[in-house]
């Protein structure tokens, strides 16, 4: 990866410098910008914050118990700032006829079935956290959620979008790909919040997206049209495009902000889920573009353009055939290779085939380096938050001051036992500002929703998830 | 019981019967396997990029007999993947594969691949095999698995170790059979979508893609089509044998000869109708010289031969061309010109045609390009009505710009251009036509579903409103992208009918739907057209409108392969009222009717002059046009003298007549002598202007009715004609412009087809005398285009007759209506087919109806131009 990576303090150093091939952050950081954090500083007052981090297909639990010196060891530098749980069930949101992928990922952070293909079965712990201590709204200008994502399957939405309001009902738009982050963050368009007329102007963004991709491809390489009728589209395009400009361009950005992100070159929309065949991708794709979201996402938070959210590494199910040399501390791990490794072509010869093929009394080699990857990534983003620049107030870093919540959807790849899959479903949060214990690994061996609400209610929040009549259990091992 | 009998002999003939022609609709590759040298087999589909195969061990191989003997292991297979055939039979979820084969043994199994597009033994989009004395055929399908099981066989004993014809076909809806020397011997369902073939698999032959499943003995041909060849197809190409018909060997002499025939039809003849005609026609003929006529030209004249064929040296044309004294007052021919002409001339000086029409070669320059059309603003708007029920004309007309006349008409394709304007008002329109659509009724007509998933229903849904609205099926990659939206509206928490709503948005303004898109690769010939393409021409050329469900299904299920189906599909078409609204605006951009708004007559000189008026006028000639061609089913060159009319009483009492009735209404003129026919009209005669100009009126005769050609006039040539006084009339000033040694050179040809309207002023109204009391007149002659001698005419109405009876003006209607339909000019290398549909048309009397017929079923429908992929 040649990108250097974006943040808070190369914004407020730099004057805009822009290295070849990559995004760099310049101008220094607004007033308006930095406002929170400068008040702040006065009050020794450190705003709410919670955010759902997710990745898709897991970790099975036999391999969790191998705690840092397995595939976990990425998130080891963090440690002292993290508190996995283990043994956290899901099995509540199993549905019948649903595929355990989605069942389990909808469950993940709000611990509830999702309800129809659309819909979760209730809020997400950001949300309630954001209602309880933001009742009246969040302060002007500031986006209320920021959902955002390096995913590729799609189809049903709880695979990869994981916040989620009271109704079940996705608490805002997600952004997959980092100029739609940047300017949903950093744009001026939207940044008074979610009205309807600024989603429709997005839904129809995403049409017109549609659209100049069929002129593309009637001017490209593949085009059915001779020369005089290839002028013709790609005259129509160059109009579109011109189109596209006046109509969409962002408004202007917030004084300050970095320059806008290259255009993403990765497939996404219904190019990146070809009918769930899968897509091929290299590690340094993969992990480029992710990174950059991760940037740009943390940047949001450092900057406190937000407060809530989630943010996903890869969808539930995910259908990738990844190819490259995976380096981890200067060490070579793997050499991802899924469809020569698995011998299968399409589907069938994804990464997603591993964890149906778990077997704990294997090596299970390349599973092990697609988690370990995937831990590698998270750390990143956590990273990112206990930087200096991420240095709130009370000089404690946003990953220690904040609920940053990690989870999965499955304990288990294997779909023959759904009890066994959505058990021991990997969870990991950060110290909620103090709330709760880190540094440690605890066997919780409870259900996600009693796990939450004791979340929830060392977060200050009268609001619970799940079911009125049931009879909850306190998760005592988590809080401090 | 004819045609049974016929379909009987054909079933039981042998391959003796060479003569037939092989299918070609819907062909994707072809090879003779006997053909050439070397290791390659050439591609002869002439479709698309050609996808050669390449011979793996040629020693294994040899050829023999027209075929090509496999005596051991080899594998024939093409170096990329099969694209072409994977991208259409994923499209049209349809495939044939045919091959002419002699099996070595019945006893070579595995099953021995002949023709597959595979990767691996146990994956595979196809595969003809033999298992031993059968013949066995596997399909991937979303419901068979990668493998292409389970699979469809012949029944026992059907291999022979003989010459055989196997026919493998499967259409949309998953019927599968499986023919032998014409005879079906085997029918299965092969259930599910084809979408799932692997992008990637090469094309094998003779041999799995991996070398371990040989089939040997010998294959003479195989061809792949895009559909389901009907059960007529398959013993069509049975009859037509195992090798296409060798071309008749041609003598030295021959060659040479069809060499200089097209040098003359490709360059000659489009040089001497552009540069040498205008003075050197029959009519005008100066110095003596007739360059049109093959007899004339090559014949003596005053000063000498003008062509001495083999011997440019003493033909007087080139010694006037190369000194460059001719043309007269016109730019000299260019270099490349003269060599033409020289190499010509030296070569023998070869006709291909009696008689040189210059209008033929009006417009050579654009004869190699292939123009995809955009949906005029008319054409937009009736699509939308159809496709989706929504009517946007008001809208539509207000902001999309208009569409800009070119050669004569507004929906000429290469002037059809994109502006932004067109963009935002593509997007807006959308914008407006989902907010009027009923989207989840719109949606029920494809699936009951609701289901916002694209691993549920949605894909199925994108494709099949993607198929409706697009007028054709969509590929994976259209499937992908159309249903991303599903997954961004889902993801901002939107639903089923939002989905949809975005989805139709963005097919509304896709290339597919605001261009009539068709394949254009080739190999520069005429290629027949797919079931889709052709139900598109079909319905736009006679309804400008997309196919509806009638014609859809014809397509989906090949129907169109068959002439017959079409000419019944057309008469069907031709009771919809959409065929009379598309007729009428034939007749309305053939006379460019729409120039009438915006005429400003001078106010003085035409008081009774309003946009009331004007608009009358537009409606007289379309309601004259309706009776003409629709109620009375005329020919259609009776346009031009019908002694009825349509009129307001406004139009009635401008035209002189006594008004009966309010609105417009129909009026006999056989007691009016002096109207009847569109020449009389007031929208046609307006073309004059104020003055009732004689060359403007004189050149629309001549172009629109004779179809001849003029060039413009000289550089520096003062062309404001001098004003009307006491004792001078139009006529007058035109019959002095005629006697001018320069300007009659030209001006003869036209103005006197004028004379017969002196009496019609400006705006179409009639008088014997004029402004200041000249009497005037409407005696004269016309000079037919390709004839020497004018014809007298003593009145408007004689004018009227002869033009409604003269074969030119017959053709030109026939060439103006074909221009119409195909949304181009036409070009040399069209005439004879417009000849043909012209001679078709005449014998079923000449009408719009049999005229459009014909146009439909001719090859300029019926095949579409290609250009050569380099």
């Amino acid at each position: 990866m040649n990108r250097p990576r974006i943040s808070r303090r190369t914004m407020l150093k730099s004057t805009g410098l822009k290295t070849a091939g990559a995004v760099a952050i310049g101008l220094p950081l607004l007033e308006e910008m930095t406002l929170t954090t400068a008040s702040a500083a006065g009050q020794v007052e450190v705003p709410v914050r919670a955010f759902n981090v997710f990745f898709g297909l897991g970790i099975p639990a036999p391999l969790q118990r191998e705690g840092y010196d397995g595939v976990l060891e990425p998130l080891k530098p963090l440690r002292d700032k993290l508190l996995i749980m283990r043994g956290v069930d899901q099995l509540r949101a199993d549905e019948k006829g649903i595929n355990a992928h989605y069942d389990g990922a909808t469950a993940a952070f709000t611990a509830q079935p999702p309800d129809g293909e659309a819909k979760a079965g209730g809020a997400s712990i950001d949300q309630v956290i954001r209602r309880d201590h933001y009742p009246d709204g969040m302060p002007p200008g500031m986006v209320p959620t920021l959902v955002a994502g390096t995913f590729f399957r799609r189809s049903r939405i709880g695979r990869y979008v994981h916040s989620f309001n009271a109704d079940g009902t996705v608490a805002a738009t997600m952004q997959e790909k980092p100029r739609d982050l940047f300017e949903r963050v950093f744009g001026t368009l939207e940044a008074a919040g979610d009205d309807p007329d600024q989603r429709r102007a997005r839904l129809r963004r995403s049409v017109l997206d549609a659209v100049v991709d069929q002129y593309k491809f009637y001017t490209g390489a593949n085009s059915p049209l001779g020369k005089t009728s290839r002028a013709r589209v790609a005259e129509h395009l160059d109009r579109i495009r011109e189109y596209e400009q006046r109509a969409y361009a962002m408004k202007g950005k917030i004084e300050g902000a970095p320059p806008l992100p290259e255009r993403s070159t990765l497939l996404h929309g219904g190019s990146a889920d070809p009918g769930g065949e899968g897509i091929d991708i290299t590690l340094e794709e993969l992990s480029s573009e992710w990174r950059l979201m991760a940037d740009l996402y943390a940047l949001a938070i450092q900057t406190d353009r937000t407060r809530f959210g989630a943010l996903t590494f890869l969808a539930a199910g995910e259908r990738i055939r990844l190819t490259g040399d995976y380096h981890y501390d200067g060490r070579k791990i793997f050499q991802f290779d899924d469809e020569g490794q698995l011998k299968k072509s399409g589907s069938a010869g994804c990464s997603h085939e591993w964890w149906h093929q778990f077997n704990e009394k294997k090596a299970n080699e390349a599973l092990r380096a697609h988690a370990h990857l995937k831990m590698r990534e998270v750390a990143y983003f956590l990273s990112r938050l206990d930087t200096e620049e991420s240095r709130d107030a009370n000089g404690k870093t946003i990953l220690e001051n904040s609920l940053i919540t990690i989870s999965t959807e499955s304990g288990d790849g294997r779909h023959n036992d759904v009890k066994r899959e959505l058990s021991g479903v990997f969870h990991a949060i950060s110290g909620g500002g103090g709330r709760f214990k880190t540094g440690q690994i605890v066997d919780v061996g409870a259900e996600g929703v009693d796990v939450y609400n004791t979340m929830l209610t060392a977060m200050g929040c009268k609001q619970r998830l799940g079911p009125k009549k049931r009879d909850a259990s306190h998760v005592d091992a988590i809080r401090v | 019981m004819r045609n049974l009998l016929t379909l009987a002999l054909l079933a039981f003939a042998a391959p003796a019967l060479q003569s037939a022609e092989r299918v070609e609709r819907g062909l994707l590759v072809r090879y003779e396997m006997g053909d050439g040298e070397g290791r390659t087999i050439q591609d002869r589909s002439g479709v698309g990029k050609p996808l050669n195969l390449v011979i793996d061990r040629s020693s294994r191989v040899r050829r023999s007999g027209g075929g090509l003997v496999i005596e051991s292991s080899s594998r024939i297979a093409s170096s990329q993947p099969a694209t072409k055939i994977i991208d259409a039979v994923k499209r049209s979820n349809a495939i044939s594969v045919e091959a002419w084969l002699r099996p070595s043994d019945t006893s070579q199994s595995g099953p021995a691949r002949i023709v597959s597009i595979s990767a691996n033994t146990s994956n595979r989009n196809f595969t003809l095999g033999q298992e031993k004395n059968a013949y066995d055929v596997r399909l991937r399908a979303t419901e068979s698995d990668n493998n292409g099981l389970p699979s469809t066989a012949s029944p026992k004993r059907t291999v022979q170790t003989k010459l055989t014809h196997v026919v493998f076909t499967r259409d949309a809806k998953g019927k599968a059979t499986l023919y032998v020397d014409g005879k079906l011997v085997a029918r299965k369902t092969v259930k599910g979508k084809l979408r799932n073939w692997n992008d990637q698999y090469r094309l094998v032959l003779v041999n799995e893609a991996t070398g371990d499943r040989p089939w040997l003995g010998e294959l003479h041909l195989v061809a792949i089509y895009g559909r389901a060849l009907s059960q007529q197809d398959v013993r069509q190409n049975f009859a037509a044998g195992s090798q296409s018909k060798a071309a008749e060997p041609i003598s030295e002499q021959e060659r040479i000869a069809r060499a200089n025939r097209r040098l003359f039809d490709r360059h000659v003849a489009p040089l001497l109708a552009t540069h040498c005609l205008e003075c050197h026609d029959a009519a005008i003929k100066q110095g003596d010289f007739d360059l049109s006529h093959k007899s004339a030209a090559l014949a003596s004249g005053e000063s000498g031969n003008a062509i001495v064929p083999g011997n440019v040296a003493d033909s007087l044309l080139w010694d006037l061309v190369t000194s460059d004294d001719m043309p007269k007052d016109r730019p000299p021919l260019s270099t490349e010109e003269k060599a033409v002409l020289r190499k010509w001339i030296d070569a023998g000086a070869t006709w291909s045609v009696d008689t040189i029409d210059p209008a033929v070669y009006l417009n050579e320059g654009q004869a190699g390009e292939v123009w995809l059309q955009r949906l005029t603003v008319s054409e937009y708007i009736e699509t939308v009505r159809s496709a989706v029920g929504v009517d946007i004309g008001d809208e539509a007309r207000r902001i999309l710009p208009p569409d800009l006349r070119a050669d004569g008409f507004n929906n000429t394709a290469y002037n059809l251009n994109i502006d932004l304007k067109h963009v935002e008002a593509y997007s807006k329109l959308a914008e407006i036509i989902v907010d009027r659509m009923d989207i989840l009724k719109f949606a029920g007509r494809f699936s009951k579903s609701r289901k916002l998933s694209t691993d549920d229903t949605m894909r199925d849904d994108v494709a099949a409103i993607g198929k409706w609205l697009l007028r054709g099926p969509l590929d994976s990659r259209e499937i992908n992208k159309y249903s991303g939206i599903a997954t961004t509206v889902a993801s901002a928490g939107g639903d089923f009918e939002e989905a949809i709503r975005y989805i139709v948005e963005a097919m509304l303004q896709s290339p597919r739907f605001v261009y009539r898109v068709e394949y254009q690769h080739g190999d520069g010939q005429p290629r027949p057209v797919d079931d889709y393409e052709l139900a598109s021409r079909m319905s736009y050329i006679l309804w400008g409108a997309p196919p509806d469900e009638t014609l859809m299904k014809a397509a989906d299920e090949g129907e169109l392969g068959d002439s017959k189906a079409v000419r019944a599909q057309v008469k069907r078409m031709l009771h919809d009222p959409r065929t009379i609204r598309r007729s009428q605006e034939f007749v309305s951009q053939w006379l460019n009717l729409g120039r009438l708004s915006n005429l400003r007559p001078n106010g003085k000189r035409f008081p009774n002059w309003n946009a009331q008026l004007a608009l009358d006028m537009q409606r007289e000639t379309l309601a004259y046009f309706k009776e003409v061609v629709w109620a009375q089913n005329r020919p259609l060159a009776d346009l031009l003298n019908a002694q009825v009319t349509y009129a307001s009483p406004a139009l009635a009492k401008h035209y002189g007549l006594e008004p009966i009735g309010k609105g417009i209404q129909r009026y006999d003129l056989t007691e009016v002598p002096s109207r009847g026919g569109i020449l009389t009209q007031a929208s046609v005669l307006t073309i004059g202007g104020d003055e009732a100009s004689m060359v403007s009126r004189g050149l629309f005769v001549l172009n629109d009715l004779l179809r001849g050609t003029i060039n413009a006039p000289p550089p520096c040539v003062n062309t404001v004609p001098p004003p009307t006084k006491t004792g001078l009339t139009q006529r007058g000033i035109a019959e002095s412009r005629v006697a001018d040694q320069k300007c009659g050179v030209c001006h003869i040809r036209f103005e006197p087809l004028a004379y017969g309207l002196e009496k019609f002023d400006g705006i179409g109204a009639y008088h014997e005398q004029d402004e200041h009391g000249n009497k005037l007149r409407d005696d004269g002659e016309v000079l037919f285009p390709g004839t020497a001698e004018p014809v007298a005419y003593q009145t408007s109405a004689e004018l009227m007759d002869l033009l409604a009876a003269s074969q030119r003006v017959q053709q030109s209607l026939t060439w103006k209506l074909t221009q119409f339909a195909l949304g181009r000019p036409l070009v040399a290398a069209d005439a004879p087919v417009v000849d043909q549909i012209h001679q078709a048309a005449q014998k079923h009397g000449g009408t719009y109806v049999s005229l459009i017929t014909e146009i439909v079923m001719s090859d300029l429908v019926q095949r579409a131009r290609t250009e050569a992929v380099p």
